[in-house]
């Protein structure tokens, strides 16, 4: 395999600017909503053959192991050639967590299915009556000889319905003094009998994420991450990933990728006041760039993140709103369309950012949350 | 980088560190509007000796030859002290010039003497406003036996006040020279302009000054490539002042917040003023890492467009976090942040006239954008 960080960053573009360009399907280049498991898994196949399904990874356990810049690289091009969001809840959260918080028996059995596309993941966290304040979750695993049972519900579980398998979340103590102590975490195959799912629509009107029920589900005791009762530690750091994740500066330069061309189509660039606009966001998108690549370098490193990598979070789901809203704007009258519009010779779907931009400052812990977490963690505001 | 680059950076850093905490400068600033006293000489001295002024000047002239991330070390300490010394004006624009101009003796005397702490060379170079790379030039060089006759004014000087002779760009038959003209040579008049935070800028007069042809650094293409350097290397170390400057404002807020009752609490436990002083702190982070990495990036720049785009990142990002950051600790202090007697005035007006020098942000987002929608390798 080669060591992508020895080699030269423009070379490095080149070759997966021609990969992204040649190899993804045409027809779901730039997607007004998130993939299903059945459009992308050919071109997840075709990635994880190539090696390059995982650029985050650490390569002993099949991933690229790029460097920031190299990973940044990695996500503007995806974003340039318009490759759509998989189910990726292996690659981004589960992946990380098992090998910082798994044991070795379970990295080896989950993180090759991962790699090969064989597992998809989905995050068994909220639920009806825990959504920000998730250490008051209800769903309750109950040991029975070799296994847990699981009953309650989760919620707003993002591409359940394409998920092989699902974390949980659930309390196994509910006696301990603190609603954080007695939290267990837990893997879960989804075709284990007793598990139902009613899907929900989001605001744009796609299928994204569902209710999920658990009837006496049982899940074997080998399934455990860490410690029982001790699961809210490895939730926080699980947590800490997905926050990084969203941090990335990938979502936001969809959007300006498709205000870019708006602009150019209605030659909006000769108005002053419009590109000090534009030129105000994109560097706030660079320089989101340069901080979530310090949170990159010490996740490589295998440091656990601090509650600092809320901030890339809520920099980059609010950057991402901005752009949103001023394509909208930019798009004057053409901005109440539903779906692609035909300016000049672009065709964009000014909508599908502004929708797509919504959940970013809700899920993963609201923004309002994050401001909570760093005044109180970071900068040691009193309570 | 330098090989033992790590280790210089950790001495400097600990230097830095016990010249701030003395704290000493707050109340020399807070004077400043009284004495204009913002070159301190013994100060000056001080910062020579300590090796500071020399930290990018090369070693065959005394320095330390080190990289803009050792020069950024220096200059965000200087700038949580508030210390009105041309730190960056003088050993990051004046030797970044000198360092890229000739090798003539004129050059490395002026060098020497810089990083000795004995002489103070400041670049005037700008004549107009919002001229982030200083090309828009009406003073003339007019060639006479033995050297140029030079008419002009220029501009913004920072560290006129204790400058004991100017780098002045000026166009010659079309062509830019940069020449050295000592302060109190004939036809050379030097006027000071109060600034909001007791330093000044320097207008410079020129009429028919004689400059000798062994006071030219550097001409044509060369002149403005020096100038073009320097000036992106300068405005990325005024950026990293404006960091010290902002992290030592948010510090003060936050203490204040922390200790500050109200309605029978600390005033930092109201959720309102939390997600304020989070957002601020977000602005003062991205500052930070966008520095950084302007930092370790700049001196390998592959062109002048590039290096341009990298510079007008931090000024843009640093002097609009440190105009936000101290204008709020105004806020978070309530009526006594109005005040003259409390520090936070003391950043407020430093973050003012180091925004505004050199380019303010929106000069460079400006010049950012300018550049993003060119594809050459030509910096405007």
């Amino acid at each position: 395999m080669s060591d992508w960080n020895a080699m030269d960053d423009e070379a490095f573009r080149a070759e997966v600017r021609v990969f992204f360009e040649n190899e993804f399907p045409a027809e779901f280049k730039f997607l007004p909503r998130r993939m299903r498991w059945h459009e992308c898994r050919d071109w997840y196949l075709k990635l994880s053959k190539k090696g390059w399904i995982a650029p985050n990874w650490p390569r002993e356990y099949g991933g690229m192991g790029l460097s920031p810049t190299k990973l940044l690289i990695y996500l503007e091009e995806t974003e340039r050639a318009g490759v759509g969001r998989m189910p990726d809840q292996g690659l981004t959260m589960v992946g990380p967590t098992l090998i910082r918080f798994g044991n070795d028996a379970q990295r080896k059995q989950y993180l090759p299915q991962i790699i090969a596309g064989d597992a998809t993941w989905c995050q068994g966290y909220s639920e009806p009556n825990a959504g920000s304040d998730l250490a008051s979750l209800r769903t309750e695993a109950v040991p029975d000889g070799d296994d847990y049972v699981i009953n309650g519900s989760k919620i707003w579980t993002s591409m359940a319905h394409d998920a092989t398998h699902i974390y949980v979340l659930a309390r196994t103590d509910r006696q301990a003094k603190k609603k954080q102590e007695g939290i267990s975490f837990l893997l879960v195959d989804m075709k284990t009998p007793g598990i139902t799912l009613r899907t929900i629509r989001n605001i744009a009107g796609h299928e994204e994420f569902c209710q999920v029920f658990f009837d006496n589900v049982r899940t074997p005791k080998k399934n455990l991450v860490g410690e029982l009762h001790k699961g809210w530690t490895i939730a926080k750091g699980l947590l800490g990933f997905e926050r990084l994740n969203i941090g990335s500066p990938r979502r936001p330069l969809q959007a300006l990728e498709k205000l870019e061309a708006l602009a150019q189509a209605r030659g909006l660039l000769a108005d002053v006041a419009f590109t000090e606009r534009l030129t105000q966001l994109k560097l706030d998108l660079a320089d989101l760039g340069s901080l979530y690549g310090r949170y990159v370098e010490r996740a490589r490193r295998g440091e656990t993140l601090g509650q600092d990598v809320s901030m890339p979070k809520v920099w980059s789901m609010e950057t991402f709103q901005r752009l949103s809203e001023l394509l909208i704007e930019a798009a004057g009258d053409y901005g109440a369309i539903d779906g692609e519009v035909a300016m000049g010779d672009a065709r964009i779907d000014v909508l599908s950012p502004f929708y797509n931009s919504r959940p970013g400052t809700i899920y993963g812990g609201s923004n309002e949350i994050q401001r909570n977490i760093l005044a109180k963690y970071v900068l040691n505001l009193p309570s | 980088m330098n090989e033992h680059g790590m280790d210089h950076g950790a001495l400097l850093a600990h230097s830095v560190g016990d010249f701030v905490k003395r704290g000493a400068d707050l109340p020399r600033v807070r004077a400043l509007a009284q004495t204009r006293a913002e070159f301190d000489r013994a100060q000056w001295q001080q910062l020579a000796d300590l090796g500071w002024l020399g930290v990018l000047a090369p070693e065959s002239c005394g320095g330390l030859g080190l990289g803009l991330a050792e020069a950024a070390i220096v200059a965000e300490g200087l700038g949580r002290a508030l210390t009105p010394e041309p730190y960056t004006a003088v050993a990051v624009l004046a030797v970044r010039t000198l360092e890229y101009s000739a090798d003539t003796t004129l050059r490395s005397e002026l060098l020497t003497g810089l990083v000795g702490g004995d002489r103070v060379p400041v670049v005037a170079c700008h004549e107009q406003a919002d001229d982030v790379a200083a090309t828009r030039i009406a003073t003339t060089a007019t060639p006479f036996e033995g050297g140029y006759r030079v008419n002009g004014q220029k501009q913004f000087v920072i560290g006129a006040a204790g400058a004991d002779g100017y780098i002045v760009s000026a166009q010659a038959a079309g062509e830019l020279q940069l020449l050295w003209v000592p302060r109190d040579v004939a036809g050379c008049a030097t006027g000071l302009i109060a600034l909001a935070d007791g330093r000044s800028y320097g207008t410079v007069t020129l009429r028919d000054v004689a400059v000798p042809r062994e006071h030219v650094l550097a001409s044509g293409k060369a002149a403005q490539g020096a100038l073009g350097r320097a000036l992106d290397h300068a405005a990325t170390i005024a950026s990293a002042e404006l960091l010290g400057v902002m992290k030592s404002a948010h510090e003060m807020s936050l203490d204040y917040m922390k200790t500050r009752v109200q309605f029978g609490k600390a005033i930092g436990s109201f959720q309102v003023l939390q997600h304020r002083a989070v957002d601020l702190y977000i602005q003062q982070e991205l500052a930070d890492a966008v520095l950084r990495e302007v930092v370790a990036q700049l001196d390998a720049a592959p062109d002048d467009r590039a290096r341009a785009l990298l510079a007008s990142r931090a000024k843009s990002r640093c002097a609009d976090a440190a105009l936000a950051i101290t204008r709020a600790a105004i806020q978070f202090h309530g009526a006594i942040g109005f005040t003259e007697d409390c520090d936070v005035g003391l950043y407020v007006k430093r973050a003012m006239t180091l925004s505004a020098w050199l380019g303010n942000g929106r000069a460079h987002r400006t010049r950012y954008a300018q550049l993003a929608a060119q594809t050459t390798g030509e910096a405007a």
